[in-house]
């Protein structure tokens, strides 16, 4: 083609005809009032969604309940579980699986023993098995937003400090538990791998109630798993029907495991301590003090009992420091305490978690201290 | 960053207002050409040196092309210099191998490092836009882009940029030069776009995977059942897959006034692997007619001709796909069906005698048997699911029904969007109620998704 052909077919077809180019393969085809409409009815639907649910779904705590652990990932529950505890019970008793009770029956926990004390139902126990205290922040300021005015019984666990990994100083990557609780951008937690996806879905759903009741759906009726993985489980059966608006009960199973760790054979140990100016769980769990305070809570904090006789060498000595630095931090601030001397050896089933006497004994000593008696029990009477 | 990830959620609600705010003007493609490299750059930064050079040696060769007498010259220097940017970073690693077998098995003791580079995420598709650019210019099919940010914006244009559709300059360009034009239709066919893509990929494509990549991987460990339904699953998941991401592509374009072309028309339903070819890839399909089957010599020269042109075409379309010998023999398989079924398909018999369900369950059936090619990760993988399917017996293949009823669903669809009872799909009421079950499974039951799209390797 010369060079005037060139320009002459360069004219014909710049700028091009203006067919129009089509849509789509589909007739999946919104106006603006059609995408309105679906908006509000989408809107509604999932405004309102989780509140019908809620009364669909039977959640009738009986005496001495907790979360069952299968559900221990279901924050939207924990959530309804909160605002029952709140108009039920005077104290809620927070923590991780020392308060919810791992190595004992529901009927054996501390929260059970207090209210045996008290001689009614008082004490709800609202630990989380398998929750660390940066989860727990996460926890009580996203999904425990109902807790205030009354009396919090807030447990510490210092096994949370026994390394650089159980306090999620670690540099290389850790999975632990209850990731989505943990801050998913600032302040870093060195440990924490995910993609910024997979942040700003954990973000996104504490902020969006639909979203957290769908996650309570998945891991309630769907063993944890999203539906499509549970069918690839499950390959013949209708998923609706998994669906049975009743609650999983909490499953004791693990019954052969409720021994001291003597019985175990569990040797001693000589934890890694990290330092209280660092810890990463320290610095959350004063968090979580200042924010039920803020939430006009009468909070009362317990730390430990731990499991001194398990620790060996220089482990005990540094333990000991560390524990009373808390107790300095919290007398600063005004924070009733119990600082729980070490029960016997035999009590414990593992390095901080009692067997059901430990439990007992414990309650006792709560009742006994002067602190626990005006803190808690005298505003539990008036 | 992804169509369907929050992080381009996130990026789309900074760039989209402003795009509005500064569409009309002379910040419009400067904004553009900023959003739409940093969308590039967040997969890679590098990355930029390649798109950047490729854009400006295309542009320059068309104007030196414009003043000079030696055309061809300038042509050869686009074709040689993209080809060579797409040999260099795709195909490195597949020739150095195959380099290295060949002299392994002369026993000659003497190996070519790997070059290990990475592949730039998408450059398979803005290179082969690019391409057609100076092609079409030197055809004289449309003028010289004069501006540089214009002529980059229609290279990288974020929406397409990652796995296309391959834009031809004449339809994108002249629209990067109208006076933008966003209307309130605009936005909602886009929405539309973007929600059945999202579907498709989130609901579909990624629940497939999860029953297709467990027998793929291993798929010595499956018998005949599991592996047919697999390789069926996928035939479906790669058709989410793509057609999801295209969808969201074009709705996206969409919202910010462009129109992107139509890239796949229910393929499922062809009667004819020629159809089928109109109608899958529908860009990239069209490029190789254009730029390769056609310049052959297409079917102009005679039978043998034309079906040497049409096997050249297909095996090089296969290989376009990948670094692979399956690719090549994806490709090969096609062409030789094709081949086989080109003079049927023209007989009357064909046309008038044979069901045309017969026909669109032929041409799934071979297409899904080509697909075996495709998603094996090897040649031996390939003839281990072969063997078995024929071999290995009957066991329950514990396929998800959920599955198999949501793509029954589809395909149902599909036939009736292509019959008399059209019309009740295009009610109001069952096109909004269609978007409503979408959006109620994609909050509730669909999972958390960043899984990467099946193109995203080519």
């Amino acid at each position: 083609m010369n060079e005037s052909g060139i320009l002459e077919n360069q004219k014909k077809s710049y700028p091009p005809a203006k067919s129009e180019v089509a849509f789509s393969s589909n007739c999946v085809r919104l106006a603006g009032y059609d995408l309105i409409f679906v908006s509000i009815v989408a809107l509604v639907i999932f405004c309102f969604g989780p509140g019908f649910w809620q009364r669909l779904e039977k959640f009738e705590p009986e005496s001495d309940f907790r979360l069952p652990y299968e559900l221990s990932n279901d924050y939207w529950l924990y959530s309804r579980y909160c605002r029952w505890a709140v108009s039920k019970c005077e104290t809620l008793v927070i923590g991780d699986s020392v308060i919810w009770g791992h190595y004992v029956s529901q009927d054996n926990t501390l929260s059970h023993y207090l209210n045996q004390m008290i001689g009614r139902d008082g004490f709800a126990n609202l630990g989380v098995d398998g929750i660390h205290p940066v989860a727990l922040s996460g926890l009580l300021k996203y999904y425990g937003r109902d807790i205030s005015g009354r009396n919090i019984v807030l447990h510490f666990n210092p096994l949370w400090m026994s390394s650089s990994k159980q306090d999620l100083q670690s540099t290389k990557e850790f999975p632990f538990n209850h990731p989505k609780l943990a801050p998913q951008f600032f302040p870093k937690i060195p440990c924490y791998r995910q993609t910024y996806s997979g942040r700003f879905s954990a973000v996104t759903e504490r902020y969006v109630p639909v979203l957290n009741w769908a996650s309570h759906l998945k891991i309630t009726y769907f063993d944890n798993m999203d539906i499509p993985t549970w069918t690839l489980q499950h390959p013949f059966k209708n998923p609706a029907r998994a669906v049975t608006l009743e609650l999983p009960a909490t499953s004791e199973d693990n019954q052969n495991e409720y021994v001291s760790w003597i019985e175990k054979g569990t040797p001693q140990n000589d934890f890694p301590w990290v330092k209280l100016e660092t810890s990463i769980q320290w610095k959350f769990f004063r968090k979580s003090v200042e924010l039920l305070t803020e939430r006009g809570n009468n909070v009362f904090v317990l730390v430990g009992p731990f499991n001194e006789h398990m620790l060996k060498g220089r482990s005990i000595e540094i333990y000991r420091q560390i524990k009373s630095e808390i107790a300095l931090w919290l007398k600063q601030n005004n924070i009733a305490c119990y600082m729980a001397p070490a029960l016997p050896s035999e009590l414990y089933a593992d390095a901080s978690h009692p067997l059901d006497k430990g439990y007992a004994m414990l309650a006792k000593q709560l009742f006994e201290s002067e602190s626990f008696i005006s803190r808690i029990l005298d505003s539990s009477s008036n | 960053m992804l169509f369907h990830t929050w992080p381009f959620a996130l990026f789309f609600i900074i760039v989209y207002p402003a795009y509005l705010a500064l569409k009309n003007t002379r910040l419009r493609f400067p904004w553009l050409l900023a959003s739409s490299y940093f969308f590039y750059a967040c997969f890679n930064p590098l990355y930029l040196i390649i798109i950047s050079y490729s854009t400006l040696v295309d542009f320059i060769v068309v104007m030196r092309m414009e003043k000079s007498t030696r055309r061809k010259m300038w042509l050869s220097i686009s074709i040689v210099n993209n080809l060579a940017l797409l040999g260099f970073f795709k195909y490195g690693g597949f020739v150095t191998d195959n380099i290295n077998l060949l002299l392994s098995s002369l026993k000659i003791p003497y190996a070519i490092a790997s070059p290990g580079i990475l592949l730039p995420v998408g450059i398979s598709f803005y290179i082969f836009q690019s391409m057609s650019y100076t092609i079409d210019y030197y055809r004289g099919n449309i003028a010289r882009e004069t501006s540089l940010i214009k002529y980059a914006t229609f290279v990288s244009l974020f929406p397409r940029l990652m796995m296309g559709p391959i834009e031809r300059a004449k339809n994108l360009l002249p629209q990067l030069h109208k006076p933008a034009k966003v209307s309130l239709q605009d936005v909602t066919d886009g929405i539309s776009l973007f929600i059945v893509g999202f579907f498709k990929k989130v609901a579909l494509a990624d629940y497939l995977a999860m029953y297709v990549d467990k027998v793929y991987d291993a798929p010595e460990q499956f018998h005949a059942p599991a592996l047919i339904l697999a390789t069926f699953l996928f035939s479906w998941q790669i058709y989410f897959d793509f057609s999801g991401y295209t969808d969201m592509a074009r709705g996206i374009a969409r919202m910010m006034g462009f129109r992107l072309m139509l890239n796949f028309n229910n393929p499922y339903l062809a009667t004819g692997l020629g159809d089928f070819w109109s109608r899958w890839h529908i860009s990239l399909s069209s490029w190789f007619r254009d730029y390769v089957y056609i310049p052959l010599g297409g079917n102009r020269k005679g039978k043998f001709n034309t079906y040497r042109n049409m096997f050249l075409t297909l095996v090089i379309s296969g290989l376009w796909h990948g670094a692979a010998w399956t690719f090549v023999i994806w490709g090969a398989v096609h062409a030789l069906g094709y081949s086989c079924t080109r003079e049927l398909e023209r007989t009357s018999f064909y046309k008038e005698r044979v069901p045309k369900i017969a026909k669109q369950l032929f041409v799934f059936t071979f297409v899904g048997f080509a697909w075996i090619f495709f998603r094996a990760d090897t040649i031996n993988d390939a003839g281990v699911i072969l063997a078995r399917i024929f071999t290995s017996g009957l066991q329950n293949p514990y396929c998800p029904l959920l599955a198999l009823v949501l793509i029954i669903a589809v395909w149902l669809y599909q036939f009736a969007y292509e019959s008399r009872i059209r019309s009740i799909l295009e009610l109001r009421f069952v096109r909004v109620g269609i978007v409503l079950l979408i959006v109620f499974y994609l909050v509730i039951f669909a999972p958390t998704s960043d899984k990467a799209f099946i193109y995203l390797q080519f």
